[in-house]
This record gives C-alpha cells, structure tokens and sequence, in this order.
C-alpha cells in the first residue's frame, strides 16, 4: 500500500515527501489517517482561514486498486462551524493521487497572489492565476483541463467566488459534478490564494498476489453491477427516495414544517430521470454511474435561440433548493442549482440558510430593509435566485450575513428554533424521526452520512425493528464506527453492502494488510475517540446538546417526538461519547 | 468472418473507465488506466461527452506500414501484433493512426497494440463497446 504524505507550505512554496509507516498501521488511511494528521495540528489554537490553518486529502489502501473504493477524504478546521472539519467527495481525485503515489497531501500557508498547483507525481508547480480568479467553478475546469496535460488521467479541484470571497459555506467542486460540499473548505481554500489543484501521476503499482486481486476484484465488480440496489442507484440515483420519504411523512418542506411535499411528484427520481435526465456518468473504477446529470433548457434573452445546460442533481440538493423552499418545478430548480454549482456553495447549507431567511422574513425578525427590497416567499424561485445574486456580490450586510450560514444568521438575527442545524452544520434532508435528528446532532460532521438515522427510523415506521431508546443508540454509534472503517480504505457509502467486513478483511489481506475483526473494531473507537477529542478542544459543548425546538412541533415520520425521551437519549450518547473519549487517555 | 472491437454504444458510455482498467490489469498485472491498448478521453468542461479511442482491427493498418522496422505486423482477423524486439521507440504509429487509437507506454516507450481479445466489452457495464464479427473494415463502423 501506499504510504506517502506530500506536504506542501504555499508560504515557502516549498514541498517534500515523507512516509509514517505506524500512522498507516494505526489508522489505516483514508479519514483514519486524516483524523490523527488534524490531530497533530492542533487546530483548536488556529483560526481557519488563517495561513496556519491545514487542508489535509487522504486516500485509503483499496483506493485505486477496487472497484468502488472512490472517494478522498477531506479534514479541516471548518469556517462554518469552527470546529472538526470533514467532506467526502467522490470524482478521480483518489486515482489520480494514488496514480501520484500519494496517500495524502496536507497543505498550509499562504501564496502570495492568486495561483493554483500542478501536482505530477511528487513534482509540483505554483502557477500564478489573477487570470482564473473570478472565474466560477465551472469555467475554472475547463480552463485548467486546457492549460494544464498533465502525466495521465488529471483531477481538478477548485474554488468558484465563494470560496474567493470567503464565504463559510463555499465548496471545493471536484470533476463534474461532486464535491467536498460540507463545512465550508472552499473558504479554507480562498483564505490561502489557492484557486485549484491539478494533478495527476504515472505510477505504477503492481499487484503482488494478482490472483488473489482479480478474484476479489471481480467479486465486487459482479456484485456491482448485478446487484438490485446498485441499479437503483444508476437508474434514479439518489433521488430514488423523494416518493417514498413523502410517503411515509418524511420529506422536509418549507423550512421543515411538514414532511409531505404537495409537488415531490415533480421532483421525483421518476419524473426527473423521464423527462430531464441527459445521462448518468461515472467515478473512475465505479460501474454503477451514480452521477445524474438533468437538461435545463433555456432560450436567449429576446431570442429564439436556445441554450442547454447540464446540470448534476441528486437527493439532497432537491431537498435543499427543492421542497424545503416549496420549489416544485424542476427548471426553476435546476436553474437555482446551476448558480449554486458555479458559484461555489455547499448546496445544503445555502438550502438551510435560505429556508431560515424565508421564515424570519414572514415572522418579522427581518425585513425589506435587510433585503434590499426582495420579500422571500417560500416558492418564489425568480426572488431566491436575486437572492443568490446578491450573495455572491455581498451587496449588503445582511448579503453578506447568509453566507456565513444558518447559525451565524439565527444568532444575529433571532430565530435560532427554526434554523435546522446541528453543531451549526445546515440539516441533511430527512424528518424520518429521533434517530436521523440524533445521528445529525452526534455525528462527528454533523452529516446524514454518519449514522444514518433515517434508516433506522424507517425500520422501526416499516415495522421491521421495534423503537427502543437504548437499542437505537448502540445502533448508531455501531453504525458510525463500522463506518469509519469504510471511510478509511475509502469505499463509497453507496458500496456498504458489497463491502462487508468479512469482504474487507480479505480485501485487505490481498495488498498485504493483515487485520482481525476486533483489531478494525479497536481502530474504528480510537478514530471514533479521536474525531470527539478534537471536537471538544474546539469547544464542541457535550453538555448543551439539543435539537432545533420547532422539530419538537412537527410531525416527524414516526411521529411527534417526545422531548423527555430525547434529551434523555441524548444524556445518554453523550455519556457513551465522554467515555468514548476517557479512554483515548489511557 | 473475422471478430474485431467497436464502439457500438459511445453515448452509454459513463466515464467508469472499467474498460481501461480490465485491459491494463489483463496484460500488465497493474491497476491503472494508463497501460490499456484503448483511450476513454473526456472533453474540458463538456460534462459527461465522452469519446473512445478503440483499435478497430483494420485489414490493413495504417500504424503497420508506418512502422520502419516491422515491430508491428498484419494479424489475421485484423488489427496487428507487436514485435517488441523489432521497436525503434520512434512513435510513428502512433502519429499514424488517425483515430487516435494506438495508445503509447510513455515509459517503456513503446505502443500498446490491441490484441482484439475483447476484455474491455466484457468489463463494460453499459455496451458501450463490443467484439463483433465483419467481413470488411467499414462493417459495423464505430457509433
């Protein structure tokens, strides 16, 4: 495997490479990896958009050698929330670093003017760029695929004006169409004068026990491609789950008032696939092309000619700008998704802001006075998109206000019940129950993708487990941490079921790591352990823990939630958690 | 009737690249994308187009009689066979083939002949490509 960590000072323009052999052996890679190097950083004496403040990619030992093992892992100290920063992102970021020889890249400083990198192998080249500075995340990729050959298969990672203008929920756009989307990297990324990352490599790894590899690569491979659910996954994507979260009262509509969205036939995997989908494509190495690109179709202004757009849509983004903002046709929603995706934000926490904005609007806590004149209805896809003009130019203080997010804006302005975020990450997009709220609230990055709750709420809805506080914690806390194991090789989410722990144990074996079941187990605590340490040096308060109030009030798709019975759980996790973390000393 | 490769479905095609990945592994025991005899290029900033580049086996190969040396010659069937022995490294045929298709090992220094064995259809989760049986070169032309 490899074991090869390029760190890069911008300040210095300087770059070596190093191996750490028992980091490897201790944490295995991918987040793993990541967490221990954030660590060592000590991130909670460093403000984020400071030069000090570290940017860390990690990759895993599968990663580039098995199917589906797609994604690189992102750790930082979040703007947004100013504390543990972490986003996946899928693309071929992983090949090319692993094509690089290179297992992570930890990056500090500051350039002095606008510039990117080109990483060829362990070469590397600081380029000025005032040219693509401005230019939005789109452009920026085409520009750079152009100028910049590369030595093979090329990643480009970049920043649009978000992220330029520091605004602390701004993405880093990686190939088309995903991106580190969460916590605000972007602005990590602008604070540094680094406008993107090329790379690209030409090393060669031999496989030592090729008949082992091809027997499993093909394991998987097969399973991939036969199996029903990863069907799913390329014919509707993500989206798959708009009918059935509406059905069972679970889709957030209109700032989380209600979980029945009137217009999610619109927005369904079904209709959006018949009647929008251009094509689906791939992560390198991924048979199942999860990526949905829609058609939006548009015509020139005082013109017949036409434009066509092809703009990356899955679930959380129809969430996020769809039926929360109570937007039910799909070319309003592509349109605001298509300035989002060029501007540079996480699509999420624009989604939560704006859904909290609309509602202090109607509750009076801000006025036409903030909004230059705009008034924010829910449904009004023409305003949100003067809105998102206005926040990319920062036109006024309020402008400037929403791209800082949801908590920020709710402390400022008042309104703090119904700004649905935990840790002050804007809320994924589900109303399942307790358990998706709890995962949110105790996931170490706040994400849908910790724990997911939603899944164990829609058992105990189906009638296939039964609700049982104490049981549901252990379920989420067993789920987080098989998952860390996941996260550490790095396999796509979308992969869990193909990659199970006795798959992964062999996996493993075949590129020379040999584990047990209790040594990933032991190793998921210790990461487990030490993403929380982090969390609380940065102030993470274990002893303030709550859900937004007006989730109390809605109708979840168990159900109201009984208040009691939540904070006791959440008594309960935390305690679980501090312990989590004593022993970390030992 | 002979069997050679063509892009009989290019707009399936996802970009997975599973295809070049099934051709390095089978001939060079690597997991890269960088030594398949076949070249899944993607175009800047056009999401999602993309274009293969597959030998198609012709009868009477333009990268064969551009090489000086005979390091490529005729395979029955179509296409060619590489003669490493023969190679002067000096990339003509690569230069000339017009569709792109002979890759190049930049570090061997040498072409990647396809063997038209078909790896890469059976690799390929959307058929995009496909060995397919013709009579002459311009049957079943490249979709």
């Amino acid at each position: 495997m490899i074991n090869r960590i390029l760190k890069i000072d911008l300040t210095k323009k300087k770059a070596e490479v190093y191996s750490d052999e028992k980091l490897y052996e201790d944490f295995l890679g991918g987040t793993g990896v990541a967490t221990k190097l954030l660590y060592d950083h000590h991130i909670e004496n460093i403000d984020p958009l400071s030069p000090e403040s570290p940017i860390i990619l990690s990759i895993g030992p599968l990663n580039g050698i098995y199917p589906i093992a797609t994604k690189t892992i992102a750790m930082f100290k979040s703007p947004l929330t100013g504390n543990l920063g972490e986003s996946h992102a899928g693309g071929r970021l992983f090949m090319s670093m692993y094509d690089a020889n290179l297992s992570a890249i930890i990056i500090t400083g500051k350039l002095d003017m606008p510039s990117y990198i080109a990483i060829e192998n362990e070469e590397l080249r600081f380029v000025p760029a005032n040219s693509i500075w401005g230019q939005s995340a789109s452009a920026t990729e085409r520009i750079l695929r152009s100028a910049e050959k590369g030595i093979g298969k090329r990643s480009i990672i970049r920043i649009g004006p978000a992220g330029e203008n520091l605004s602390l929920m701004a993405n880093v756009a990686v190939d088309t169409g995903r991106h580190f989307g969460r916590l605000g990297l972007g602005a990590v990324m602008g604070s540094k004068n680094l406008k993107a990352i090329v790379i690209s490599g030409n090393y060669r790894h031999k496989m030592e026990n090729f008949a082992e590899f091809n027997k499993i690569y093909n394991e998987i491979f097969w399973t991939a491609v036969k199996s029903p659910a990863m069907k799913k996954y390329h014919n509707l994507g993500t989206p798959q789950n708009v009918l059935p979260l509406n059905k069972i009262n679970s889709l957030p509509t209109r700032n989380f008032s209600q979980g029945f969205f009137e217009g999610a036939e619109f927005l369904s995997g079904e209709n959006l696939a018949k009647n929008y989908l251009a094509q689906q494509i791939a992560c390198a190495n991924c048979p199942v092309g999860c990526i949905h690109l829609g058609t939006l179709r548009e015509a020139f202004e005082d013109s017949t000619h036409f434009k066509t757009f092809k703009i990356p849509y899955d679930y959380e983004p129809i969430y996020a700008m769809g039926t929360n903002l109570s937007i039910n046709d799909p070319n309003a929603l592509f349109k605001l998704l298509n300035t989002v995706e060029k501007v540079g934000w996480d699509v999420m926490e624009t989604g939560v802001t704006l859904s909290w904005a609309t509602e202090a609007f109607e509750k009076g806590l801000i006025g036409t006075n903030q909004t230059d004149g705009l008034i924010l209805n829910f449904g009004d896809a023409e305003t949100y998109q003067k809105v998102l003009a206005y926040m990319k130019e920062n036109k006024n203080e309020f402008f400037n206000d929403l791209n800082k997010g949801s908590a920020y804006c709710a402390e400022k302005y008042g309104g703090k019940e119904f700004a649905i975020n935990f840790g002050k990450n804007g809320s994924p997009g589900y109303i399942t129950g307790r358990d998706a709220f709890l995962g949110f609230l105790m996931g170490v990055r706040h994400s849908h993708l910790d724990s997911a709750g939603y899944s164990i709420d829609e058992k105990i809805i189906s009638g296939d487990l039964n609700a049982d506080p104490a049981e549901e914690i252990d379920m989420l806390i067993n789920e987080e941490e098989w998952r860390f194991i996941l996260n550490s090789l790095t396999i796509c989410l979308f992969a869990r079921k193909i990659y199970t722990e006795d798959l992964v144990l062999r996996a493993l074996k075949s590129v020379g790591i040999n584990k047990t079941s209790e040594d990933l187990k032991n190793t998921a605590q210790k990461i487990h352990a030490l993403k929380y340490k982090i969390k609380i040096d940065n102030g993470f308060d274990l002893n303030s823990l709550n859900f937004p109030e007006k989730l109390f009030n809605v109708q979840t798709g168990r159900g109201k939630m009984n208040k009691a019975i939540v904070q006791e759980m959440i008594k309960t996790y935390t305690n679980r958690i501090k312990s989590l973390v004593e022993t970390l000393a030992q | 009737m002979r069997k050679v490769m063509r892009v009989v479905n290019r707009a399936q095609c996802i970009g997975c690249y599973s295809c070049m990945y099934a051709c390095s592994r089978t001939y060079f025991h690597i997991a890269t994308t960088k030594l398949a005899a076949l070249r899944v290029k993607n175009y800047a900033g056009v999401e999602g187009a993309f274009s293969i580049r597959i030998c198609i086996g012709c009868t009477h190969p333009d990268c064969a009689a551009a090489c000086p040396t005979e390091a490529l010659t005729i395979r029955e069937g179509g296409g060619v066979i590489f003669h490493e022995e023969k190679c002067i490294h000096c990339y003509k045929c690569v230069e000339a083939c017009t569709l792109n298709a002979m890759q190049w090992d930049p570090i061997a220094r040498e072409p990647l002949a396809c063997h038209q064995c078909g790896i890469c259809a059976e690799y390929c989760p959307n058929d995009v490509l496909a060995l397919v049986e013709v009579e002459d070169d311009r049957e079943a032309h490249n979709d």
